[in-house]
């Protein structure tokens, strides 16, 4: 049975110069036929994998899905419902941007079931905002916040970004008290990466970035410092709840359950395979199948995979994925009888130790 | 062609003078050499010469020249290297010559080199050709070449050809000047008809074996020819023999007085002996010819295979490459951290770079080296004395009773504004000042005492930028002296690192054991706890570093769609390390030996 449901909408008013996740401006899409092919898709899945799709949880990113207008995320949205046996259900997140969406918007998504919206505001400065070349102000990052409170939305997550060129531990700090002033019930807190093929992987490479690795880490501690004093659970590397408030989709992800990708460029994993649709709208419309690469996991692929993934939450990593017990110096990590699971200075390691003990 | 129509010669000089851009405008002039064949540096032809600009390794061609007296002349010239590394090269090309051209820059003067081949040139008695090139140069000062050529050197002036390699300037006469001052081939043996050819040089190509470079002092040599070489006594039935023109081009004889090739059935190092006799077998010579000197390295350091599987390939490697060096030796040993590799002897630090980019580039080898050296004399508290040439094998210093370390007397040649600049470096470099020769009333030949291990890596870049380039020097081996020598190590976290111990001197260590660990800092990559990097002689530490441990190293998504990624990233760290890295336990990545052996101090 596939529990998990990802629904990938690839539009941006404006594209982010460290964004590499397939997406695009809506240009002359025909947004009415991106939505039938989304639909389409899911009927074909339904028909061709021969595994009940009985969603838990069902996730809309993007892109910026909130970009939809009212009446293409509406029957986005019906036609999910339709089609799907929701009786399990128990979380409907969907990413948005600030600026893409008002009070009916935010309304029109609790009508039609979603119970989750993922907010990216990244930062609530304005100089850094522009550094990043988003085009929201502070003041409508908080007007949007404030559109789903008023929506009835029962959780609200807010995404934010640090370590960025030109950004001060103070200003940094300021972000996540701007943001924790809100009370969200959920935060994600990403560090800054150069992704290859980006506008800053070139301006890195060109020297007029520079990586920092203390400003990493200061910046790191300092969100999970003051976070987790506020009563956000530290459950992974980035993201922080307050209780019931974890992103349940996610954990499904990393835990290593199966899910189904819908849309150009989603991934799809159905042991033992993974597949990859094709990354081009157009195409992604025009076709009857999606699928673009497909590759076989290994159980030894799944077990990297766990380890990889898991150490990065405050769960651990279960010691069955392991051949033997690793001796991890106390500081990194505890080790109980059945799990590894890092300490604050061995958390941000966690990449170290993965290779370490993998 | 007979014997009084053929000249054999070398061009020699100090380093740049323009002796491979002479041998182009007399391989132009006796069209050897057709104007499509015709560019720059002709006969440097490896890649690497081409780089750097410099001559590595002497190229014999051979020449007809219609003379101004109507006649056709054979010549064999040989172009050789001017840097002092490989002045073996240059004295084992003008054994196998009558005459030599003495080239001098016209610009520069006579320099350290100027004098020190022609000195190799008169211990074996040739016909010295003197020409001053580079006359077109705006600072050509003939007058003062001309000086230092008298004065220096005891050379008439009026001898010297004024020439210009660049611009063809005085080619002709350079010619002229060696048919008739340069006297035909000597034959050995009176006129026995029995083989006498002397190998001088020898290649190893992967299709035809081992190819003999020779200089024919009686007899003939043709294929078929049954050879006996007279240091080894194997017998061999040559396949071919030729001339350089200047590629390899088939004969059908070499005979006495010419300068060729033969290839016979060699196939490993151990068969081919620089200066050995080829004579026939069946009507061999009574005496071999006088070989050479044997060379002995003075420069050591190991050379070890970046990945330790490729230890076979890279002993095949430098057997072959020795063929075609005689200069170069080497012996099996191994490190704790680099593996199985070779001691290696040098004649100097260039020809140790030379050595190591050749087996990069002629043999693909991906290898590294050890810090170079030099070979200690230690008389151990029981008496009994030993040679060391690898830091690791330094007995520990409560059984040594004394050190010695290698001397050279070097020759430098100075104009007499920088004596003091000299002096200074001299004292740097732990020299003393043995003599003061005022050449001219300019410039002055400084004969000093150091120590070998001081001039290995940057005296010859010091003395130029201390003379504004107008210093020039060479060298040759004084003896051992006792010294204040210690052993230095290297601990990164506590743990000695073989590779990085060194043998200095006590007023060196502080210095040269800071900054070393610096460089550690700066090429060991962050590890998860914090690293103390430090130079120990015996249990006092005399420098420290520390790398501060690694604070985060973490993705910051890992989503449905980033999984397979991150499983791959995983992956191919992974591989990157043999065995599974150990908590605590510094991994130094290759990179990291390369830097800082290669960075030097
Ligand atoms: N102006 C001028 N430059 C010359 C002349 N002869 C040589 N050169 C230049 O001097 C430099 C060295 O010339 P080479 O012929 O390589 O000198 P070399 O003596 O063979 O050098 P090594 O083999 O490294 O000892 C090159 O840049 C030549 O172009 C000349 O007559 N006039
Ligand atoms: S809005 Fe999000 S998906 Fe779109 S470009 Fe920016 S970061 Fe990428
Ligand atoms: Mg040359």
């Amino acid at each position: 049975m596939i529990r998990h449901l990802y629904i990938h909408v690839p539009f941006c008013h404006r594209i982010c110069p460290y964004c590499n996740f397939y997406k695009h401006k809506p240009g002359a899409t025909d947004q009415t036929a991106f939505v039938s092919a989304l639909l389409a898709e899911l009927d074909f899945r339904q028909h061709t994998l021969g595994i009940p799709i009985i969603p838990e949880t069902i996730y809309l990113g993007g892109g910026t899905p909130s970009l939809l207008s009212e009446k293409h995320l509406a029957s986005l949205l019906s036609g999910l419902t339709s089609r799907l046996d929701l009786s399990h259900l128990k979380e409907w997140s969907l990413e948005a941007n600030p600026a893409t969406f008002g009070i009916s918007k935010a309304r029109l998504m609790k009508e039609h079931g979603i119970t989750r919206v993922s907010l990216g505001i990244q930062s609530f400065t304005p100089l850094v905002l522009q550094t990043l070349g988003r085009d929201h102000s502070p003041k409508e990052a908080t007007a949007a916040y404030n559109h789903l409170r008023e929506a009835d939305i029962s959780s609200v997550s807010i995404d934010l970004m640090f370590s960025i060129p030109g950004q001060s531990l103070k200003s940094w700090s300021e972000t996540l008290i701007a943001a924790t002033s809100l009370e969200p019930d959920h935060l994600s807190a990403y560090n800054l990466t150069y992704e290859e093929d980006t506008a800053f992987f070139q301006q890195l490479k060109s020297g007029t970035f520079s990586a920092d690795g203390d400003r990493d880490a200061d910046h790191y501690h300092h969100a999970s410092r003051h976070l987790t004093k506020l009563g956000y659970d530290h459950y992974e590397i980035s993201n922080y709840a307050k209780p019931q408030h974890r992103s349940r989709h996610n954990q499904a992800y990393w835990k290593g359950a199966d899910y189904l990708g819908l849309g150009p460029g989603a991934v799809s994993t159905v042991r033992p395979h993974r597949w990859t649709n094709i990354p081009d709208t157009n195409s992604y419309i025009h076709r009857q199948n999606p699928t673009h690469e497909t590759e076989t996991l290994t159980p030894t692929d799944f077990t990297l995979e766990r380890i990889a993934l898991l150490l990065r939450t405050s769960e651990g990593l279960p010691l069955k994925h392991l051949s033997k017990t690793p001796d991890i110096p106390s500081e990194l990590a505890t080790i109980s009888k059945t799990h590894i699971i890092l300490t604050e200075t061995g958390r941000p390691l966690a990449d170290e130790i993965a290779v370490a003990i993998a | 062609m007979s014997l009084e129509r053929t000249r054999n010669f070398s061009i020699i000089a100090h380093i740049d003078h323009g002796k491979t851009t002479l041998s182009d405008r007399l391989l132009e002039h006796t069209q050897t050499i057709t104007e499509r064949e015709q560019q720059d540096q002709l006969l440097d032809g490896m890649d690497l010469e081409r780089e750097r600009g410099i001559t590595i390794k002497s190229h014999p061609v051979t020449m007809n020249y219609v003379a101004k007296d109507g006649l056709t002349y054979k010549l064999n010239l040989l172009d050789t290297p001017g840097h002092v590394d490989f002045s073996y090269e240059v004295s084992r090309s003008l054994a196998a010559c009558e005459g030599a051209i003495l080239i001098v820059d016209a610009a520069q003067g006579v320099e350290a080199q100027t004098v020190a081949n022609l000195h190799l040139a008169n211990a074996q008695n040739l016909t010295i050709v003197p020409v001053v090139n580079k006359i077109d140069l705006p600072n050509a000062d003939l007058p003062m070449a001309h000086r230092m050529l008298e004065d220096i050197l005891a050379i008439p002036a009026e001898d010297a050809v004024p020439a210009s390699a660049k611009m063809g300037i005085g080619i002709e006469e350079i010619l002229e000047a060696v048919v008739t001052r340069v006297p035909s081939p000597k034959v050995i043996g009176g006129d026995d008809g029995l083989l006498r050819a002397s190998v001088f040089d020898s290649l190893y190509d992967s299709f035809r074996g081992v190819i003999s470079y020779v200089r024919m002092f009686s007899g003939t040599l043709k294929r078929g020819t049954s050879i006996r070489m007279m240091s080894t006594g194997k017998i061999y039935d040559v396949k071919e023999v030729g001339v350089f023109t200047p590629k390899m081009t088939k004969r059908d004889v070499l005979e006495s007085g010419d300068v060729g090739y033969l290839i016979a059935n060699m196939k490993s190092a151990a068969e081919v002996k620089i200066g050995d006799t080829a004579t026939e077998s069946q009507r061999p010579a009574p005496e071999p010819l006088a070989g050479f000197k044997e060379i002995q390295p003075m420069v050591f350091a190991g050379i070890y295979p970046v990945s330790t599987d490729d230890f076979e390939q890279l002993k095949l490697a430098v057997g072959k490459l020795q063929i075609n060096d005689a200069a170069f030796q080497f012996t099996s040993e191994s490190s704790a951290a680099l593996g199985f590799g070779f001691r290696c002897g040098f004649l100097g630090l260039l020809h140790m770079e030379i050595i190591l980019e050749r087996l990069r580039r002629e043999f693909n080898m991906d290898i590294i080296s050890t810090y170079p050296g030099v070979i200690y004399e230690v008389t151990k508290t029981d008496g009994s004395d030993l040679e060391v040439d690898n830091p690791t094998f330094l007995p520990d210093a409560s059984q040594i009773e004394e050190i010695r370390e290698p001397m050279v007397k070097a020759f430098i040649l100075v104009p007499n504004d920088y004596i003091g600049e000299m002096m200074q470096l001299t004292m740097e470099k732990r020299g003393t000042l043995i003599n003061t020769e005022t050449l001219d009333d300019t410039r002055v030949m400084l004969t000093v005492r150091l120590p070998l291990n001081e001039i290995l890596v940057d005296f010859n870049d010091k003395l130029k930028s201390a003379t504004k380039g107008y210093g020039s020097m060479d060298y040759e081996h004084d003896g051992y002296e006792p010294a204040k020598l210690v052993k230095m190590d290297v601990l990164i976290n506590a743990e000695p690192v073989d590779a990085f111990s060194s043998i200095v001197h006590t007023t060196k260590a502080q210095s040269r054991g800071r900054a070393l660990c610096a460089k550690l800092k700066e090429v060991i990559p962050v590890q998860m706890f914090k690293v103390p990097i430090q130079a120990s002689i015996g249990a006092n530490i005399i420098a420290r570093e520390t790398i501060n441990a690694m604070r985060k190293n973490v993705t910051a998504k890992c989503y449905g769609g980033d999984i397979s990624r991150k499983r791959k990233l995983l992956e191919k760290q992974k591989k990157g390390k043999e065995k599974m890295k150990m908590f605590g336990k510094v991994n130094i990545p290759q990179e990291a030996f390369i830097k800082v052996l290669k960075s030097g101090d």
